[in-house]
């Protein structure tokens, strides 16, 4: 178990005209652990992120930051947390150095904190040969480094990412894994929007999923599989892929054995994305339905 | 003054990229301005006289209020729509604890410094060209007010449009009728009394009015210098509005 509550969200909503994308959010992030938020696209995680990050007002419904409510574009309390957006949100145009001290001249951190920062920042990150670059010549992965190190400038102690591996190629996801994970160790509160189940799996001491624009549940990733049944016997019918779930595996035996043999009949341990289908149940069609809607 | 040293903050890295480009900036914000010169001025113009003045000494405060116009107005709109629509980068602005006016008027710089730049070019060429310009603190200050005017111009269209197809329409509906009817390059006197109160209704034409009087040394016009300060209030209060609601 972390520590004290350092962003809470008390009946979060969020609406565009008739539509509801975020349905009254309650979370409670704990300092020092790495929580995620799980949803497929369209489900309500930006947008929650967004008004947790202040970049937007929420309809309704409260945010607090280290125990302080927050409000406005210019409440002071926006230096203790650091953002990376899903659409790398850096100015194109100019350096990777540049863009940098931007980041640090915007934040107000003294020119010679700035520079210490920065190069302790980039040297973690490898990007000293990229520093006086153009980002738009850049490559996804590095421009991703780049919007992090600008994130991480000020040194916040609670990190957002939405979706940070969206679109990374394998390499480029192990290795920002790692970073999260360095970022972590240091006392950082991160909060991290996925759609990737094995990343919540791997990174995350805590996940919520979000599905209509409501927490559909909360846990550890094993408190959730616990939740559904510790162990998953995969067959089909009729040629459709079944899983049913069970809190024992002489259970999930005695299921099995029950089953006409063939291929295709298997009992595996139950993942993160057992829980999401099973939690959400919803197939893919609906899904886009809602990502149209939203 | 919190708001003021933010809004010098957020044009830092603006600045940059005008300074890595420089030349291309002053060829985009000068060919317009040269073009009317060399084809009104020494074109159409030459040997005519104009209230008093002979033309070029008329139309190069004209030309210096044209370009505040030009200069400041559509750089800010584009750059604000693309961060704000394409690169998202707009958004980074609301993660720091900035003031509204703060982003407003950061945003605005960019274009007044284009403006300032071209505008200084085009004065010196003019105090070369013609005795009759002066170099005035007036016509200077008046330089900066109109360049940021427009600088605010910008934000707000920029902040209103939501693709280049809009930025379009604001050009062809806004910007390009006041380079054209504001009196830039010829006397409003010499239209119909119904078409010049339609034309005092666009800010060009006060911008343009006031630099022509501090430039040429004449008295201030009061009623278009208060009209220039009622439209650079009107462009940042419309500005700090929009970016509020922009927040969704």
């Amino acid at each position: 178990m972390k520590g004290d509550t350092v962003v809470s969200a008390k009946g979060l909503v969020k609406r565009f005209g008739d539509v509801t994308a975020v349905d009254g959010i309650d979370l409670d992030i704990r300092e020092g652990e790495i929580f995620g938020f799980l949803g497929p696209n369209g489900a309500g995680k930006t947008t929650t992120i967004r008004m947790l990050t202040m970049m937007a007002p929420a309809t309704s419904g409260t945010v607090e930051i280290q125990g302080r409510t927050v409000s406005g574009l210019s409440d002071p309390v926006k230096e203790r947390i650091g953002i990376v957006q899903q659409h790398i949100a850096l100015d194109r145009d100019v350096t990777v150095r540049e863009n940098i001290r931007y980041h640090a001249i915007l934040h107000r951190i003294p020119a010679k904190e700035a520079g210490r920062r920065m190069e302790e920042l980039v040297g973690m990150m490898g990007l000293e040969p990229y520093l006086d670059r153009l980002v738009v010549n850049l490559s996804g992965g590095w421009k991703r480094r780049v919007a992090i190190v600008c994130a991480l400038v000020h040194d916040p102690s609670i990190l957002f990412l939405d979706e940070p591996t969206a679109g990374l190629d394998t390499q480029s996801r192990h290795m920002l894994w790692d970073l999260i994970c360095r970022l972590n160790s240091d006392g950082r509160t991160i909060f991290i929007t996925t759609h990737y189940m094995d990343e919540a799996e791997e990174l995350c001491d805590r996940t919520a999923i979000i599905d209509h624009g409501r927490t559909v549940c909360i846990g550890t990733p094993a408190e959730l599989m616990d939740s559904v049944g510790r162990w998953t016997v995969e067959y089909r019918d009729s040629g459709t892929k079944v899983c049913r779930y069970f809190p024992d595996w002489d259970g999930a035996i005695r299921f099995r054995d029950s089953l006409p043999a063939g291929p295709g009949v298997a009992i595996r341990a139950t993942s993160l994305e057992d829980v999401f289908l099973e939690m959400t149940g919803r197939d893919v069609q609906a899904t886009e339905e809602v990502r149209f809607r939203i | 003054m919190s708001a003021l040293t933010d809004s010098f903050r957020i044009a830092w890295i603006d600045m940059c990229f005008i300074r890595r480009n420089i030349a291309t900036v002053l060829i985009t914000c000068l060919v317009t301005p040269l073009l009317y010169l060399a084809a009104f001025g020494y074109g159409l113009g030459d040997g005519i006289t104009m209230d008093g003045y002979d033309y070029i000494s008329f139309m190069i405060p004209g030309v210096v209020a044209l370009t505040t116009l030009t200069a400041c107005v559509s750089s800010v709109a584009t750059k604000v729509m693309l961060q704000r629509t394409y690169y998202q980068s707009f958004d980074e602005l609301f993660l720091c604890s900035m003031s509204p006016s703060a982003i407003v008027l950061g945003k605005a710089y960019a274009g007044m410094a284009r403006g300032l730049i071209s505008c200084a070019l085009l004065y010196a060429m003019g105090l070369l060209l013609t005795p009759d310009l002066h170099l005035t603190p007036s016509a200077v200050v008046l330089i900066v007010a109109s360049c940021l005017t427009y600088g605010l111009l910008g934000v707000a269209s920029g902040l209103l449009a939501n693709s280049h197809l809009t930025l379009n329409l604001f050009n062809s509906l806004v910007v390009l009728p006041m380079t054209f009817l504001c009196g830039t390059v010829f006397s409003l006197d010499s239209l119909p009394g119904a078409i010049q109160d339609a034309i005092l209704i666009l800010p060009l034409t006060h911008s343009t009015e006031c630099l022509r009087s501090a430039m040429l040394g004449t008295g201030v016009p009061w009623v278009s210098l208060a009209a220039m300060l009622i439209y650079m209030a009107a462009f940042y209060s419309l500005s700090v509005h929009l970016l509020t609601r922009s927040r969704r």
